[in-house]
This record gives C-alpha cells, structure tokens and sequence, in this order.
C-alpha cells in the first residue's frame, strides 16, 4: 500500500517537474506584477503585431448592424441569409474562412430575432467550419451545449457566440493565420452589409441608408486588411471587388464636425457629441447594393 | 498519508490552474488578464488588437464606433492596471480622451451619438515598462 503511494506521489511529482519545466521554458515573469513581458518575444509572435507600419485595422461587430436593423422594425427576413447546407460544399480554406463570417453573421441576426430552429442550423455549420479550420477550439462542443442551454437569453447567446469569434481570432493570429483571420472578419463584414442594403432597399429607413454610408472607412479598413495578402490565391478577386467598391464609396458624402466631448469621472464615461451627417443618393446606394450582392454572391458559391 | 496525497492533488491542481493562465503565449497572458474589464453586459466585437511595443513606440488601431452604441476599451499590458497609456482620437487628430489624464485607467466607456471614425493610440508608460505587449480589447452594448 505505502509503495504503491509512493510511486503515485513520485509520478505525480515527475508531472509536476515536467509542468515547471514548460513554464519556465515560456520565459514568463514570475511573480514582479509590474513587470511587463519582455519584446525578446517579438520573433516569436509577430505576425499577429504592428500589421501596415504599426497600425492595426479594426471591422465592427456584425451584430451592432443586426441589432439597428431590428431595432428599425424590419421583419425577419430569412431570404437574405447564406443557406446552412451548404457548408459542406465549401472546399478552399478561403472559402470555409470567408463563410465562417458569413454564417456568424447571419448566426447573430437569427438569434436577434429569436429564430432558435435556424439558429442551431447556423451554429452547426459555423462548427463545421471551424473544425475544418483548425478553431474547433474556439467553437467546440461546449459551446453548442451553452448556447443550447442559454436559448432563449439573447444576450448570453450572442455574448457566447461573440466570445467564439474572439477566441478563433486569437487562436488564429497566434498561429499564423492572420489572413485566415483577415476573411472571417471580411466574410462577416460583406455579409452585415448585404443586410443593411437589402433593409434600405425595403423600407427606405434613414438610419439604415446612413449606416450603409457609415461603411466608407470600414471598406478602406477592410482593403488595408486583406492587402498584404493580394498574392494569395482568391484573394486578388476579392481585394479587387472591395476596391471598385470602395470607388462607390468614394461618392458619399460624409461631413464630420468636431464637439467637446464630455467626461463623467465617476463612471468612467465619455460622452462623444460630435456630429457626423452622411449624404447618400439614391443611385450611389444602389450602385453599393448591387455591387456587395455581387460579391457576397461569389463568397457564397 | 491520504492527507499527503490530497495536499499533492490540490497543489497539482493549483499549479494547473496557474499554468492555463500565464503558460500561454505573453500577448495571450496579457488578453486573458485584460478581458477582466469586458464585463458581462458588454458584447465584444469578436476580436484581439495587439501590438508589441519597444521604447516609445505607438501602436494605432483603426476603428469606427457607431452612433447609439457605448463601447468599452480596455487597454492592457503586463500583468496588472495602468502600465497602458491609450488616447483616442478622431480621424482630425482631435483628442477625444486619454487615459493619462485618469491614472492610466485600464477601461473606459464611450457614449457614441452619432458614428465616429477614430483612431486609438496606445504606448507603455515609459515609468512602468520599456518594452512589453499592448492589448486593446473592445466590448459594445446598445
């Protein structure tokens, strides 16, 4: 009895030493908790760092559309979604990486609009992507379980489902995959903005015409994004469709007027009041309309 | 002797626990750290801004926030608050906010009326750290 503990404890204490061993191999700090890590690792990581002479390039959540699209009155429309079925069909990995956005997108507008049924349809080929991706990490079978559980919470659910695309980001830039990355966010993207055009064109709502206007600097982000990646395949196609779109943007107009902005100290708040007019006429945002439904549609094939 | 071995097993485990955390790669550390700031009623816009900074180095981030949203920035670097100094600016160079003036404050929040394209820039603070990995993690509520 007392050898067989003994041997017990000394392999338990091997593990031990092996887990010590691959900590101090990590080269962390250990316990100075001012200390910040050290840019001896920049060798390591640095393709997920400084992209474009230190700037970094952000595209907005594709929920915050769906959310001003509902928020407008649109009806859900289901008509205007990729169709889940189709995942399979998906064989380069810049098409599974471009449609993982596209279905997380179109995941958040059916959870906005309580569609449970369609949204586990959405949620099933998102992970179907995600493991042929290499991020079942990020959309695992615990997910599905949490988000399963939480239906019905539409906050915990696109809470869940926003964690997921961070989580595949992260795991994404740490392992290379910056323009795997760079697709999800393109695929997402494209797909927010089919939706905001197509709610525009039915009920002429002018916040969603000015949302649409709105993305003038986020297709000039999203170009500067995918750029250093022009010479990979399929991705000169796309950067070429978002640069004749971005001439359609070129049209809109966008007037921006600087005010003080004002801060609440005690909850940390700062309230931005400057004012931003978008000018949009109707034959720009049909040019835009056509033109993002003709690229979404080669994404989607 | 089974007291032995249950204090074995609770250090195993705290050691593991210990390990998820910081044996992970320095900017994924700092993220999980920073990620603290994103509180539950903020949705996070699905991704990680990182940069490594050496000296005084500025990391900018590109960013629109949309009109009729509150966005939280948390802004990290190391292993605890204020070694960050993060500044916003709109796209006229118009200072918007900087934590400097606010002890380096890790998080803030932002009221949007009406959509504004900015720009974020984030440095160590050159008292705290002369190298390290900045993380800029952003949640929105509407």
């Amino acid at each position: 009895m007392t050898t067989r503990f003994n041997l017990k404890n000394q392999a338990l204490l091997l593990s031990l030493a092996a887990f010590f061993a691959v900590s101090c191999g990590d080269d962390q700090p250990k316990d100075d908790s001012t200390e910040t890590v050290e840019v001896e690792e920049k060798n390591a990581n640095n393709t997920q760092l400084l992209e474009l002479d230190g700037k970094v390039f952000s595209i907005p959540s594709p929920i915050q559309t769906a959310y001003l699209i509902k928020g407008a009155g649109v009806t859900y429309n289901k008509d205007i979604l990729n169709v889940p079925s189709k995942v399979t069909g998906y064989s380069t990995n810049f098409k599974k990486a471009v449609n993982l956005g596209i279905y997380g997108a179109d995941l958040g507008y059916v959870t906005l609009y309580d569609q449970t049924q369609d949204a586990i349809s959405f949620l099933t080929a998102v992970k179907t992507l995600g493991d042929d991706l290499g991020v079942s990490s990020a959309f695992d079978m615990e997910l599905v379980e949490r988000f399963e559980k939480n239906i019905g919470n539409q906050d915990s659910v696109l809470s869940l489902v926003s964690e997921a695309y961070k989580s595949s980001d992260k795991y994404l830039k740490n392992n290379d995959q910056n323009h795997i990355g760079a697709l999800v966010l393109a695929g997402g993207w494209v797909e927010s903005l089919y939706f905001t055009t197509n709610s525009a064109e039915m009920t002429s709502n002018k916040e969603i015409i000015n949302r649409v206007g709105e993305q003038k600097n986020t297709v000039y982000n999203l170009i500067k994004l995918l750029t250093p990646y022009y010479d990979q395949p399929e991705f000169s196609t796309l950067v070429d469709d978002l640069m004749e779109l971005n001439d359609i943007f070129e049209k809109v107009e966008i007037t921006y007027t600087f005010v003080e902005p004002t801060v609440d100290v005690a909850k940390k708040t700062t309230t931005v009041n400057s004012t931003t007019t978008v000018n949009i006429s109707p034959e720009v945002l049909k040019q835009i309309t056509e033109k993002i439904a003709e690229i979404r549609a080669e994404l989607i094939s | 002797m089974k007291k032995a071995g249950f204090k074995l097993l609770v250090v195993a485990i705290t050691i593991f626990s210990f390990n998820s955390v910081f044996a992970q790669s320095p900017c994924d550390t700092v993220a999980t750290l920073c990620e603290n700031n994103i509180t539950k009623q903020y949705i996070s816009d699905g991704q990680n801004y990182r940069a490594l900074l050496l000296d005084d180095e500025i990391a900018e981030f590109n960013m629109v926030l949309y009109g009729g949203s509150t966005y939280r920035f948390a802004a990290c670097s190391g292993f605890s608050d204020g070694n960050l100094i993060f500044s916003v600016y709109d796209r006229e160079r118009n200072l918007i906010f900087t934590n400097k003036e606010h002890s380096n404050a890790p998080y803030w929040d932002f009221k949007i009326t009406n959509t504004l394209d900015c720009i974020i820039e984030a440095q160590l603070d050159p008292n705290v750290s002369a190298s390290g990995c900045a993380v800029l993690l952003v949640g929105f509520k509407q």
